[in-house]
C-alpha cells in the first residue's frame, strides 16, 4: 500500500519542481489563503490521475500483487497524505512570505479539497479514458467560480438554514463542514470501490 | 502432473465476442504456445488468466489457488509481458524499477540488473524511445526480477524483427531450464512454437480447439489429397475442413491412422504444419 502511495510522486518527480514555484505564484498573486491551501492540495494528487489516465495504469496495477480494493485504497488514503504535506508546505511558504491566515482557513481549504475530490475521483473510474481530464477541469471551475454565485442565488431560499447556521458559532461551523466533507470523502470512497471491483481491463 | 493454469467451463460474454466453456490445463514445467487467428480470443483469454476480467460462469484457478481470496500471492509469482507497452511512457527504466520492484516479495535488484545488462537495455532513457523489442526485454526482464513461476506473454514476438525473434526464442528456452518455470504465450507466428513450445492450444472464435503436446499434433494431424470421388458422407466425417478445387481435393484431418485405414493408397496423406491446421480451422465450422 506504501508503495502504492509513493508511485503518485514516482511519476510526477520532474513535475514536482514546480510545486514551489507553484505556491509562490499563488502567495505573489496576493490569492486568498483557502484558495491557496485548496489548490496546493489538489496538486499532487490530480497530476498523479492526470498521469495514470494517459497509460494503461489499470492494466499494470492488476498485474502487480495488488487487489482491486488496495489500488483505490491507496488513492484515497494518497491524497490524504499528499493534502497534509501541501498544506504544511503552503503554511510554511505563507508564514515565511510574512501573509497572514487563520486555522479557519486551513480547514475550510482541506473541507474544500476533500469535497472536490470526492466528487471527481470515481469519475475516474467511471468515465472513459481520455474524456475525465477535461470533465475535471471543467467542474473544477464551475466549482470555484461557479460555487459562490449559485450559493448567492439559493440564498434567498435557504434563509431559515443560514439564520440557523449564522447563529452557531465558527468552530461549530467548520467542525459540521469538515464532517460533512470526511463522510462524503468515505461514501466517494466506497463508490469507487465498487465500481472499479466490477470493470473489465 | 502440477498444473498451473487450470480453466474449469469458463465463460466470458463482451461485446459481440464470447469465450464458453472452456476447460484449459497448463502443466508445469512447459511452454505452452497458444495460438488463434487475430481476434479469436487469446488476448481475453490471457487477461482472464490475469485476472483483468472475470469470467461470468466457471472457475479460474492458478497455482491451485483462486483469485478470490488469493489475489496477491498468486500474482505474486508471475510475471507478464503485453503486447502493449503498460508502462509510463516518459519514465525511464529505473523509475519503472521503482514501482514495480516494491510491489514484489521476491524482487532482487541485483538480478534486475543483471538482466538489464545482459538484454543490454538503458537505464535512463524514456520507455518511449525504446524499440519493440527492446520493450519486450524489459518486461521480461522486470518479469524474470520477482522470480516468477509462470511467464504470461501476449503476443511477444509480434512486431519483432527476425533476429531478435530467434533472440527472445533462445533466452525463453534458457530461463526454461531449470523444470520450476511454466511459460504460457500467445501468438499468430506458428514458426514460433516449432521452435521451443511443448504444448500448443489453440482457440478459435472464443472455443478452445486443441490443447495437445506438439508431439501429439504431429502425430494426428494430416493433410490429405486426392481425387474428388473419394468424397462421400462417410469419409468427410474424417475431415476438419474440405478444399475442394477442379484437380481433386485437399482436406485436415485430426485423425491420420483412421484416414491412412480408410483411404490406403488412393489418397496422398502428408504432415500438416501448425500453419495448415490454422488455416483450415479457420475456414470451417466443425470441431476439431
Amino acid at each position: 500500500m506504501f508503495n502504492l502511495i509513493k508511485r503518485e510522486v514516482i511519476i510526477q518527480k520532474k513535475q514536482l519542481l514546480l510545486f514551489f514555484p507553484f505556491i509562490i505564484f499563488f502567495i505573489v498573486m496576493d490569492s486568498h489563503p483557502v484558495f491557496i491551501f485548496l489548490v496546493t492540495s489538489l496538486f499532487i494528487p490530480f497530476n498523479a490521475l492526470a498521469f495514470d489516465e494517459k497509460t494503461n495504469v489499470n492494466v499494470l496495477l492488476n498485474s502487480l500483487p495488488y487487489t482491486r480494493k488496495e489500488i483505490i485504497a491507496s488513492r484515497y488514503l494518497g491524497s490524504l497524505v499528499y493534502m497534509a504535506i501541501a498544506i504544511g508546505l503552503t503554511a510554511l511558504a505563507l508564514f515565511v512570505a510574512g501573509q497572514s491566515f487563520t486555522f479557519s482557513h486551513v480547514a475550510l481549504g482541506a473541507g474544500l479539497f476533500l469535497l472536490f475530490s470526492a466528487m471527481t475521483f470515481p469519475l475516474f473510474y467511471v468515465l472513459k479514458q481520455g474524456y475525465i481530464f477535461p470533465i475535471v477541469m471543467i467542474s473544477f471551475f464551475l466549482f470555484v467560480g461557479g460555487g459562490p454565485a449559485v450559493f448567492a442565488l439559493v440564498s434567498d431560499s435557504l434563509q431559515g438554514i443560514i439564520q440557523f447556521v449564522m447563529g452557531l458559532s465558527m468552530t461549530t461551523i467548520l467542525s459540521g463542514f469538515l464532517a460533512i466533507a470526511a463522510v462524503l470523502y468515505s461514501l466517494s470512497w466506497v463508490v469507487s470501490a465498487t465500481v472499479y471491483e466490477r470493470k473489465a481491463f | 502432473m502440477e498444473p498451473i493454469i487450470e480453466f474449469t467451463n469458463v465463460s466470458k460474454q463482451l461485446k459481440g465476442f464470447a469465450i464458453e466453456n472452456m476447460n484449459l490445463r497448463v502443466n508445469k514445467g512447459f511452454v505452452t504456445g497458444f495460438i488463434g487467428a487475430n481476434g479469436a480470443g487469446k488476448s481475453t483469454t490471457i487477461k482472464l488468466m490475469m485476472n483483468l476480467l472475470r469470467p461470468d460462469a466457471g472457475e479460474v484457478r492458478m497455482f491451485g489457488l483462486d483469485y478470490a481470496t488469493h489475489e496477491k500471492v498468486i500474482k505474486e509469482r508471475i510475471g507478464f509481458v503485453y503486447d502493449g507497452n503498460v508502462f509510463y511512457e516518459g519514465m525511464n527504466l529505473k523509475d519503472i524499477q521503482r514501482i514495480v520492484g516494491p510491489a514484489y516479495k521476491r524482487w532482487d535488484d541485483a538480478l534486475f540488473r543483471r538482466y538489464v545488462e545482459q538484454f543490454e537495455l538503458p537505464l535512463n532513457k524514456a520507455i518511449k524511445t525504446f524499440s519493440k523489442g527492446m520493450q519486450m526485454k524489459a518486461s521480461l526482464a522486470l518479469a524474470l526480477s520477482h522470480r516468477a513461476e509462470l511467464i504470461i506473454m501476449d503476443e511477444p514476438t509480434a512486431g519483432l524483427d527476425p533476429i531478435f525473434r530467434r533472440e527472445l526464442l533462445d533466452m525463453l528456452q534458457e530461463i526454461m531450464l531449470d523444470g520450476e518455470r511454466t511459460i504460457f504465450f500467445s501468438t499468430h507466428i506458428t514458426s514460433d512454437l516449432d521452435r521451443i513450445a511443448d504444448y500448443i492450444a489453440f482457440i478459435k472464435n472464443g472455443e478452445l480447439m486443441f490443447n495437445q503436446s506438439i508431439h501429439d499434433v504431429e502425430e494426428n494431424y494430416g493433410l490429405v489429397k486426392g481425387t474428388v470421388d473419394l468424397l462421400d458422407r462417410d469419409t468427410e466425417k474424417l475431415f476438419v475442413h474440405v478444399n475442394r478445387t477442379q484437380a481433386g481435393f485437399e482436406a485436415l484431418t485430426s485423425n491420420v491412422r483412421e484416414a491412412g485405414i480408410v483411404f490406403g493408397e488412393s489418397a496422398l496423406i502428408e504432415k500438416t504444419s501448425l500453419e495448415d491446421i490454422m488455416y483450415y480451422s479457420k475456414r470451417s465450422d466443425v470441431h476439431v
